[in-house]
């Protein structure tokens, strides 16, 4: 298991110092597959490089395995090399001057008899489907290859820890999403605590047991995939995960837990939500929903008790093949909504939707 | 034993070793302070005594002989009359040179890079020839050929022209045969380093001004010029340096014509016909060249500090469009192989010529009844000749190694360590390059200050030698390797860290072997350069540690002609083959991964 605690990191950039790490702490326990999501620049790669031992943070703990690898506190830094970790990096960083075979073997410790090394990279190689490459040279394989002797060269001497630096990024999208179930079913057989790092929000959820967001040098939040996408607890969250809607409204009344009903008076209607955090009537709020739980009302789709709807003017139908995304004018607000891709309204016709209770989340702020 | 679910056997083996922080840093940070301090003391340790010596009076004395420190060297630069006409010449000899190199390296570039000149790659490898070439055996070819009474071309041409008298009509020992022969000495390389720079051009520039309407000749001015002046100029005050720091062909030329120049005049200074040797007036003329060049280099860096940000970014292969010469191919061709004739071949021609006439005599029935090539065989009768070979075998192969693996370190921290600790960095990247702008003499002058007192004793040994060129070449060979490192991706050292495996054998495994082509390149070329080195070698070398280039320039004042040109000739060969042999490998080097 992997355990972070406050980690603070900046770098001397050209204006002077940048905060790359603000206190960052998170746990992964053994066996799991922990995601650190974000856009570029919100400290992921640096929490990672950080676990490898690549850089030296300023301040908090890091241990793996309960052997503390980095403590600002009492002064331990283990290097890199010392940390028994397998990392893949965004480059591969396959050594071109080196065969497959002359990569793969080369985290294995040199006391081991030759017999038994050849042994170790054949069965690493076979367990990639990379069997009868080993004597190539790296710059003569295809980048999906060159992923998996990576792969294999991260995995060949057991390491305690995986680290993943956005492995699928300089794939194209057809081999990515092949390379994604390939990355799950080893991850599976292979049981390994692994900390993946993307800015792809389709690869967290599809890969990972928990996913932490990072925004802007601090760990927004931590969650498994369906938590995070269908319950974020912060709108900055709700916005990098898929597509939503925010409408601007105002609390008419609340309960008093976290994810109690709450009732806001919209431009579309008044709605029945949940929300996040506890706060006053009054405040000015988002009113948050997903483009896929809208439900258009048609004739055999009648009954309907009044809150939670609205009603607008389709503007655009974009057709994307196993779906449609129609946009909805409401007066001064757009909303997406994601339709069937053959039942969709007509462009110019009025239509009326409603958005289920448990689907709606209200944030703060407007 | 632990068989995991894959059926992988795990059988990890457990570092026994007790973590050792301190073990492991140490060998980076330790490599790093020594790379800081061998570097500092390599360039600045001789820098300071040159100046401190400029500030000692001497009389005869060694700079370190007396205490009272005195304006007085100064105060004999100033008011000798030999001292304006020093800095004339210096002046005119440097205008004069770049105004015969220059505008033929300009059009070389043009017309080999951006036009169909019929046979482009024959005529791009011709003119690069005269590199290998030693320029002290230039020097010698040109007397040859332009000597006002025996020379080839003079007696030709008071044959064709029916010229009565015994000289003329050309002079070679003139300030006019001074810039000619150094003119066309730097042809080769401006040239590729101009075509670098229009070679670096984006071509969609002058496309743009096609499709605008412009003709050829519109585009080139209006366009192609003032896109590439920022380089013409960087080249313009990179080959003024170039020039004040010759020593060979002013040396030479100018010691029969009486016109010194600084590189010269430090020379005799030291090393005078009729008195005692006078380093106090030495050290400040060093002094006086060294600022003036270092105040150069420092507009060239500015100059360049910026064109080399890009060179790094676009290393695309892209094939600029090629301007149809039409009618004016022709005279294009026919301008080339004249000078390929006069540049390449002539001198060489009369450089083997001489070489293969025991008593020289110019090309005649008779004479060439009379060549032989008994004088290659001959020559190593000379047990002078067989110490010198062999001194500059190992001053090559030691200047080489020492500075290449140098460079290799400086170039590591300097790209490597950047984040971790910039000042320090930038440092090594400054005074690594400094060398630069140090003219080779001054370099030999300073070092015979630092250690004919000092307490290694290197004084009068082929180290002393090697020491010089290795700080003179440190400059070219790290920058070299700094931008071949630049391009190795940070990650490929990171994933063999995170392997396992130490600093010091990353660096063995990953960053050399991946730096090869780079290092075979550099080794090649400071090795060829070590060979054909004349100014350093000749402020400290002694009889026991005389090398080619210092045999040969004695041999030339002492009238052993034909003995200089038969060393001249195997010393050209050898450095042609050499540095071929080094971009041949290096291209299999790289090409057996890429």
């Amino acid at each position: 298991m992997i355990r972070i605690k406050d980690l603070v990191k900046s770098f001397q950039g050209a204006k002077g110092e940048v905060r790359a790490l603000r206190g960052v702490s998170f746990e992964v326990s053994k066996g799991q597959l922990f995601t650190l999501l974000g856009p570029s620049g919100c400290g992921k790669t640096t929490t990672l490089r950080c676990i490898a031992g690549l850089e030296q943070p300023l301040e908090g703990e890091i241990s793996v395995n309960d052997r503390t690898v980095f403590s600002a506190s009492n002064g331990t830094f283990v290097p890199p090399e010392q940390r028994r970790i397998g990392m893949v990096f965004q480059s591969y960083a396959i050594w071109p001057h080196m065969t497959v075979f002359q990569n793969v073997a080369y985290p294995l410790a040199s006391d081991l008899s030759r017999r038994e090394l050849a042994s170790r990279v054949e069965q690493i190689l076979e367990r990639l489907s990379l069997g009868g490459l080993a004597d190539r040279l790296a710059p003569n394989l295809s980048g999906g290859q060159q992923q998996r002797v990576a792969l294999a060269r991260a995995l060949v001497a057991q390491p305690e820890v995986l680290l993943l630096d956005e492995p699928l990024s300089n794939l194209d999208a057809k081999l990515r999403e092949q390379m994604r179930f390939e990355l799950k079913a080893l991850h599976e057989s292979l049981n390994i605590t692994t900390v993946y790092v993307t800015h792809d929000q389709e690869e967290a959820l599809a890969l990972s047991d928990q996913i932490g967001l990072m925004h802007e040098g601090a760990l927004l939040e931590v969650g498994a995939p369906t938590e995070l996408y269908l319950r974020p607890a912060h709108r900055i969250t709700a916005d990098f995960l898929g597509t939503s809607n925010f409408v601007p409204v105002k609390v008419k009344s609340s309960g008093m837990q976290a994810w109690d009903e709450i009732l806001v008076e919209s431009p579309l209607g008044v709605f029945v939500a949940r929300r996040s955090v506890e706060w006053r009537e009054g405040l000015p709020a988002s009113l948050f929903f997903r483009p896929e739980y809208v439900d258009f009302f048609d004739r055999n789709n009648p009954s309907n008790n009044g809150t939670n709807t609205g009603t607008g003017v389709v503007e655009r139908v974009t057709f994307l093949g196993n779906s449609a995304d129609v946009v909805i004018r409401c007066g001064e607000i757009a909303l997406r909504v994601r339709a069937h891709p053959t039942r969709t309204p007509a462009v110019g016709k009025q239509v009326r939707f409603s958005v289920a209770p448990e689907s709606c989340i209200v944030f703060p702020g407007s | 034993m632990i068989v995991s679910r894959n059926g992988l056997v795990s059988r990890t083996r457990v570092l026994t070793a007790p973590f050792n922080l301190k073990a492991a840093i140490a060998g980076r940070s330790l490599a790093f302070g020594l790379t800081l301090l061998i570097v500092s003391y390599l360039v600045i340790v001789p820098l300071i005594t040159l100046l401190y010596a400029s500030f000692k009076s001497t009389e005869d004395k060694l700079p370190f002989e007396t205490t009272a420190t005195t304006l007085a060297n100064y105060a004999l630069v100033f008011s000798s009359p030999a001292t304006l006409p020093l800095l004339l010449n210096t002046l005119l000899f440097t205008l004069g040179s770049l105004a015969i190199g220059l505008p033929l390296a300009i059009i070389f570039a043009w017309l080999l890079e951006r036009t169909a000149v019929p046979g482009r790659t024959w005529i791009a490898s011709l003119v690069l020839v005269p590199m290998t070439i030693p320029s002290l055996l230039s020097a010698i070819a040109w007397i040859q050929l332009l000597d006002p009474r025996i020379g080839l071309v003079n007696v030709a041409l008071r044959g064709l022209l029916g010229l009565s008298g015994e000289t003329g009509p050309l002079d070679i020992y003139s300030l006019g045969g001074m810039c000619f022969v150094q003119g066309l000495r730097l042809v080769p390389s401006a040239y590729l380093m101009i075509a670098a720079s229009f070679r670096a051009m984006d071509p969609s520039l002058e496309e743009q001004s096609a499709m605008a309407g412009r003709n050829v000749a519109q585009t080139t001015l209006k366009v192609t010029l003032p896109i590439v002046r920022p380089a013409l100029l960087a080249a313009l005050i990179y080959y003024v340096i170039v020039v004040i720091e010759s020593f060979d062909i002013p040396g030479l030329l100018g010691f029969t014509a009486r016109i010194r120049v600084l590189s010269t005049a430090i020379y005799w200074a030291t090393h005078s016909e009729v008195g005692l040797p006078d380093y106090g007036l030495a050290s400040a003329l060093g002094t006086i060249v060294l600022v003036l060049a270092l105040f150069l280099m420092w507009i060239y860096h500015k100059l360049t500090a910026h064109q080399e940000r890009f060179a790094t970014i676009t290393g695309k292969g892209y094939r600029p469009r090629q301007i149809n010469l039409g009618k004016w191919k022709l005279p294009a061709l026919l301008f080339c192989l004249i000078y390929v004739f006069i540049a390449v071949l002539l001198p060489f021609v009369m450089l083997l010529w001489t070489s293969m006439q025991p008593f020289y005599a110019p090309p005649s029935m008779d004479s060439f009844a009379r060549a032989t090539f008994d004088g290659y065989l001959n020559i190593w009768r000379d047990s002078n000749v067989v110490r010198a070979v062999w001194n500059t075998t190992v001053l090559a192969v030691v200047t080489a190694v020492v500075t290449i693996a140098l460079s290799v370190l400086v170039s590591w921290f300097v790209v490597r360590r950047r984040r971790e600790s910039g000042a320090l960095a930038g440092y090594l990247a400054t005074v690594s390059f400094l060398p630069q702008g140090v003219p080779s003499i001054v370099i030999g002058l300073a070092l015979i200050f630092v250690y004919v007192r000092f307490p290694i004793p290197i004084y009068g040994t082929l180290w002393i030698i090697a020491l010089a060129m290795t700080t003179r070449y440190l400059a070219f060979s790290s920058r070299t390797t700094t931008s071949a490192l630049i391009q190795v991706h940070g990650e490929l050292e990171e994933a063999s860290q995170i392997a396992g495996a130490s600093w010091l054998r990353t660096l063995r495994k990953i960053t050399v072997p991946l730096l090869a082509p780079a290092m075979i390149n550099v080794f090649f070329w400071v090795a060829v350069h070590a060979m054909q080195e004349l100014s350093m070698a000749l402020m400290l070398y002694n009889p026991s540690t005389v090398v080619v280039s210092t045999m040969i320039w004695s041999m030339w004042q002492n009238g052993r002609t034909a003995d200089a040109a038969v060393l001249g000739v195997m010393l050209t060969l050898l450095s042609a083959l050499l540095l071929l042999g080094g971009q041949f490998l290096s291209y299999l080097r790289r090409n057996s991964y890429r």
